[in-house]
């Protein structure tokens, strides 16, 4: 009997990766996104947008802090190129996460990236990362986290905006914290060698100071792109997680891709 | 609806994806020198980082804030560290907060 006989097809394989995507979107972040969602759904209709207007806001738009940011924009009637300009700012941080997620994609055709790129966001990124350090990398846990955050938003803000619908406060019940407890999650079970403290001590230094001196979301890039430096050097070049990696390998190969972020031994997932 | 807003919203979505899809296109069918590959090793660990403690310093609530915040971000780091359960450690934390502020008021 062959030993192929028991491994997946690619297909079952794809939509039990999809799921687990779903699943650990689920199970983290989605009750939150659903909870700033209605938040959001119910300024935009204070800031005067229709049921509509917020629907078509969210589905042409699909990056949530720049949303927020537009809102009072809206509001006081600034100019459409300014509000695509702040739009642009505060999403350049989805550069460098799609960079880093770029190796774990090279076997894909140009269409199906293009397609993935839809599903870069903090949340999907982060839950991605976390996952691709402990898993061989496949494309579709990628999407179902993103489609589960995604669809999340969208219940979120369409129910937010429905009339009489009352402005959910997430601080009382703590899913406000939800965001920073899945990264740091993510952080506490990754960082173990001293080059990854070196980094994660300088990319929080450096956010911090950026901040609190500039305000806004220029933190996050400036600090991802200074702080990620410090790996060239302190990073050991026999690391199999920063080793060039299976460029021409398909999703199942089951090797660790670059990018990886433990550097200790493997764990069972989370 | 207003169809100068459609167009606006159009151009935010466009802004948006041109964020998000030329790095993806042109790295992910590139081989990676060395040095790049240990870059981006470095990448994920600096951006969760920068994404997750300005939520807790710099929360909307001001330093009173951290009395509740800080202790279950420790809780979290703890969880994770010891289960390797994402959705223990998060969820954890997020009891503890909402206790603490529950008592803190």
């Amino acid at each position: 009997m062959s030993p192929d006989r028991f491994r997946p097809a690619p297909s079952s394989r794809a939509a039990a990766e999809a799921w687990a995507g779903i699943r650990d979107a689920l199970t983290t972040v989605v009750p939150s996104i659903v909870a700033y969602g209605a938040v959001w759904g119910g300024l935009a209709r204070q800031a005067g947008l229709s049921q509509r207007e917020l629907v078509a806001m969210c589905l042409l738009v699909t990056a949530g802090t720049a949303q927020f940011v537009a809102l009072p924009m809206l509001q006081a009637g600034a100019p459409a190129w300014l509000l695509v300009a702040t739009t642009y700012v505060v999403n350049l941080r989805h550069y460098l996460m799609a960079a880093s997620l770029a190796p774990y994609f090279a076997h894909l055709p140009r269409g199906r990236l293009a397609a993935l790129a839809h599903g870069v966001t903090d949340e999907s990124y982060a839950l991605t990362m976390a996952r691709f350090a402990r898993q061989p990398a496949h494309p579709a846990y990628f999407a179902g986290a993103a489609g589960a955050t995604y669809l999340a938003w969208y219940a979120g803000t369409a129910a937010g905006g429905l009339p009489g619908s009352r402005i959910p406060d997430p601080h009382r019940y703590g899913l406000d914290f939800v965001f920073p407890a899945v990264f740091i999650a993510i952080l506490a079970r990754s960082v173990r060698a001293p080059w990854q403290w070196a980094v994660a001590g300088a990319a929080a230094a450096l956010a911090l100071a950026v901040r609190a001196a500039v305000g806004g979301t220029w933190h996050i890039g400036v600090a991802g792109l200074a702080a990620s430096a410090l790996a060239v050097w302190l990073a050991p070049a026999g690391d199999p997680g920063v080793e060039p990696g299976p460029r021409a390998q398909g999703p199942a190969a089951g090797r660790p891709a670059p990018g990886e972020m433990a550097g200790g031994p493997p764990e069972p997932p989370g | 609806m207003r169809a100068g807003l459609l167009v606006t919203f159009a151009a935010m979505g466009v802004a948006t994806y041109l964020t998000r899809a030329p790095l993806l296109l042109v790295l992910a069918r590139r081989r990676l020198p060395a040095w790049l590959a240990r870059y981006f090793a470095g990448l994920p660990i600096a951006l969760l980082t920068a994404l997750a403690l300005p939520l807790l310093v710099f929360a909307p609530q001001g330093p009173r804030a951290w009395a509740t915040d800080v202790p279950a971000a420790v809780l979290v780091a703890l969880l994770a560290r010891r289960t390797g359960h994402l959705l223990v450690a998060v969820a954890g934390g997020v009891v503890l907060v909402a206790a603490l502020r529950a008592l803190v008021g």
